[in-house]
């Protein structure tokens, strides 16, 4: 049995399920609203940062669809009849995680540059420039992407939307908006905070924007392969 | 043809045994009925069945091979686990393209499935919205879908009004004619009896019986005549001179065991006691079901007080 059958199904199980395609909608408009509305506010702020700063809310909607689509599975025995369909657990999860990480791509790169050009528009002037602009749109993409199946993955392994959503939300808040702040080193490192090096003009710390990108990616690849290990090993 | 063969299989959950060396075949073209009190096994032996979960011990085969080698596992067998696996947000028929689509199945398939089950005019509601029964008659949908040749179903009748019961008992009866193999599980004896040819009775995850219904029935229950009279001094005389097994219930009903309903009406017309009632009492499924569970029920009721 092949590979695209298996993610054929998951795409259909994407595209028909309603809060799915919400979540996808809002990740757009939060974070191209949100920087909007930062950009109209700013200071002396990092000129690229002010564009992108709405990624904040953005990721929110992103991780609440990376947890929702693996967590239908885990309600009213949807996995059983998932793997009843599709025994090779190792490849269910991969196609699963290809059916969630295509969408968030799509519309992930869609928010950078809808955000980027919204952006523009509102500071005028003191905007970012194109090549920068262009780097934080990709950055943003690829961002959105990573913690979408960052959530996914530990989806998996917790089994449930509301353990996930419990951990992952009040993490991206506090960390965020407070230790996130303070200090620097260690917390530089934390998943959030790496990818979204991406979204700044300057940065200070020892990650870039591609080292930072690369950090998150590893905390995503450790949450699947958490999740795929989990799928695998415990009885549906 | 393609049996189900279950080898030695045994299962623990955290130190309880839920499925304790079971070893039987469920054969073609019959339908077989899985038996047994809440808590017997029943689902975790489908579950294993369809490697699900991970046996302690034991192997289950499905046409000689595990259900996770079969290729496109749908074409090959259907199985009805839990009536609450479809999304509620999801539409049926989206449910069921979902499905079709991860085993290759062409999508008029789905539509043919929906005819069959009666859900074709609610096909594109949300599931949300079903009752009880219209969730069954998806997942039965759903397990019919690959067309396949092997059908398992836990507990199908569950919510079903009187009509979807005489439906479900029906397609039972044509899946098993058309030569396919049909493993039920129901914990109901009266629907089992309608349905099934052949009983596997489980215990505390142990085999009790492996056996067709109808000597099951006949080896574990006599039949019976139940009369009634105005005379029951004369009555009791006349079986007793007969040499008839009877006894009398509290509400003036006699029990002739091991008698005809031909014999015993001759003899009263005979002796001139006076008849208000003289019927026989086929033995059911479910008084041979609980004399073979009496002992092995799982949750029998503790006497209460000192």
């Amino acid at each position: 049995m092949s590979f695209v059958p298996a993610l054929h199904a998951e795409w259909i199980k994407i595209r028909t399920l309603r809060p799915l395609l919400g979540a996808l909608a809002a990740v757009l408009v939060a974070t191209a609203a949100f920087s909007a509305l930062a950009a109209a506010d700013t200071g002396d702020a990092d000129p690229l940062f002010s564009v992108f700063f709405g990624v904040n809310f953005g990721q929110i909607a992103a991780i609440a669809f990376g947890t929702t689509a693996v967590a239908s599975e885990f309600r009213g025995g949807a996995l059983r009849l998932t793997l009843s369909a599709v025994p090779d657990r190792g490849r269910w999860f991969a196609a699963k995680t290809t059916a969630i990480a295509l969408p968030a791509l799509a519309v992930g790169l869609l928010t950078g540059f809808v955000t980027l050009l919204v952006g523009r528009a509102v500071l005028g002037a003191s905007a970012p420039g194109w090549a920068e602009g262009v780097r934080g749109a990709v950055g943003c993409g690829l961002h959105l992407t990573l913690m979408t199946l960052f959530a996914a993955g530990l989806a998996a392994v917790l089994r449930s939307a509301v353990a996930t959503l419990s951990v992952l939300i009040p993490f991206l808040l506090i960390v965020s908006f407070v230790v996130g702040d303070l200090s620097g080193g260690a917390a530089d490192f934390l998943p959030d905070r790496a990818g979204q090096v991406a979204l700044h003009s300057t940065w200070d710390g020892t990650l870039g924007p591609w080292s930072g990108l690369a950090v998150t990616a590893l905390w995503t690849a450790s949450a699947l392969v958490a999740g795929g290990w989990s799928v695998r090993r415990r009885d549906a | 043809m393609t049996s189900i063969d279950v080898r030695d299989l045994t299962k623990d959950h955290g130190g309880r045994r839920a499925v304790d060396h079971l070893t039987f075949r469920v054969r073609p073209g019959r339908v077989t009925g899985f038996l047994g009190p809440n808590g017997a096994g029943k689902s975790t032996t489908l579950r294993l069945v369809l490697g699900l979960d991970r046996p302690t011990a034991g192997t289950a085969t499905i046409g000689g091979h595990p259900y996770p080698r079969l290729g496109e596992p749908l074409r090959r067998v259907g199985a009805l686990l839990d009536a609450g696996a479809a999304h509620g947000s999801r539409t049926a028929r989206d449910h069921l393209l979902a499905l079709a689509a991860s085993n290759r199945i062409p999508a008029r398939r789905v539509d043919t499935v929906l005819e069959e089950t009666g859900l074709a005019p609610v096909a594109r509601r949300r599931v949300r919205t079903y009752s009880l029964g219209m969730r069954q008659r998806l997942g039965i949908a759903a397990a019919l879908l690959g067309d396949p040749e092997v059908v398992l179903l836990d507990e199908p009748a569950n919510g079903l009004d009187p009509e979807g019961i005489v439906w479900i008992r029906t397609l039972l009866r044509r899946l098993a004619a058309e030569g396919r193999t049909v493993l039920v599980s129901s914990h109901l004896m009266g629907e089992t009896a309608a349905f099934a040819d052949h009983l596997l009775i489980l215990g505390r995850g142990r085999l009790l019986a492996d056996t067709p219904v109808r000597e099951f029935i006949h080896a574990r229950v006599r039949p019976h005549v139940r009369v009634r009279t105005t005379d029951p001094a004369a009555l009791a005389d006349l079986l007793a001179r007969h040499g008839h097994d009877a006894s009398r219930d509290e509400d003036g009903t006699w029990t002739v065991r091991h008698a005809r309903v031909d014999d015993l009406g001759r003899l009263m017309s005979e002796a001139g006691v006076p008849v208000l009632e003289l019927s026989a009492h086929e033995a059911t499924l479910e008084e041979a079901y609980l004399d073979l569970t009496a002992a092995e029920a799982e949750f029998t009721a503790q006497p209460q007080g000192a």
